[in-house]
């Protein structure tokens, strides 16, 4: 099988994908932005917006902190899941019955932050830990599914990681 | 034989340096990152590295002190840099703390 992401002499990244495959991805972004949108208390969101400051007597400077940051993180995470959106829109078929994705450096980055953020969100969910057993999935568990699905998101990124430390110094 | 009772203190002239205010105005805030199962490792390495510009050795260094300690200090500076530097962590989904060692 071809590569799952591809460096292109023009600096692009091409991914490839089956179908099932991005029909996963695409439904990413509805999830986040329910997520994003939520109170402080998920604590999945809260590990996507964490605090700067744990000492609690500069709880001042945590709040002007969060109030200068904040809304310029929300923007960039939710440009990314636009950005992944319309690049799966425009994914162009290939003769083996697959999909090409074809991606900008920066898109390749937004695409990178969405497959971290939803796997931040996924593990909280989950109570990952540093011993959770992803190989050897127990089909009774009813979280099996959400596990499964976070598994391949952390191969997907994984395979993404390393076409982009390509670009930095070894 | 009788103990002398002991030698007043001498006095002692209290001096506040004023070298120690400056270094302790001067010391700088540590950002710090913290241990999380979900983030991959290499991840971590590709965030320090574009992030800080750290050469592949150095954020592998840093990486693997913060998978096998828990934590450590990625970067410093005055409180708006180090704002500043745990924000752009954030953004890259790391979890990143700022504190003034006392």
């Amino acid at each position: 099988m071809a590569r799952r992401f591809a460096r292109r002499r023009d600096g692009h990244v091409d991914a490839t994908f089956e179908r099932g495959e991005l029909d996963l991805l695409e439904g990413l972004p509805e999830q986040l932005r329910t997520l994003y949108g939520t109170d402080d208390e998920d604590p999945a969101r809260t590990r996507l917006f964490p605090r700067a400051y744990l000492d609690p007597t500069e709880e001042q400077a945590e709040a002007e902190w969060q109030a200068l940051v904040h809304p310029g993180l929300m923007e960039a995470r939710l440009d990314a899941l636009t950005t992944l959106e319309t690049t799966i829109a425009a994914a162009e078929p290939t003769r083996r019955d697959r999909l090409v994705v074809r991606l900008s450096a920066e898109q390749a980055n937004a695409w990178l932050g969405v497959l971290n953020d939803a796997r931040l969100a996924l593990g909280s969910r989950l109570g990952i830990t540093d011993d959770t057993e992803l190989a050897t999935l127990d089909p009774s568990d009813p979280n099996a599914p959400t596990l499964a699905a976070y598994g391949w998101l952390t191969y997907l990124e994984g395979e993404l990681v390393e076409t982009l430390l390509g670009d930095l110094p070894g | 034989m009788s103990t002398a009772p002991p030698a007043p203190p001498a006095p002692l002239e209290v001096q506040e340096p004023e070298q120690e205010e400056v270094v302790v105005t001067d010391r700088p805030w540590l950002v710090i990152v913290w241990n999380d199962p979900v983030n991959l490792m290499s991840y971590v390495v590709l965030v320090f590295q574009k992030l800080f510009g750290y050469s592949r050795d150095k954020a592998t260094r840093l990486m693997l002190q913060v998978h096998h300690d828990g934590k450590a200090v990625v970067s410093d500076g005055n409180r708006e840099k180090a704002e500043a530097d745990v924000a752009r962590l954030h953004a890259h989904g790391l979890w990143a703390t700022m504190e003034h060692p006392s």
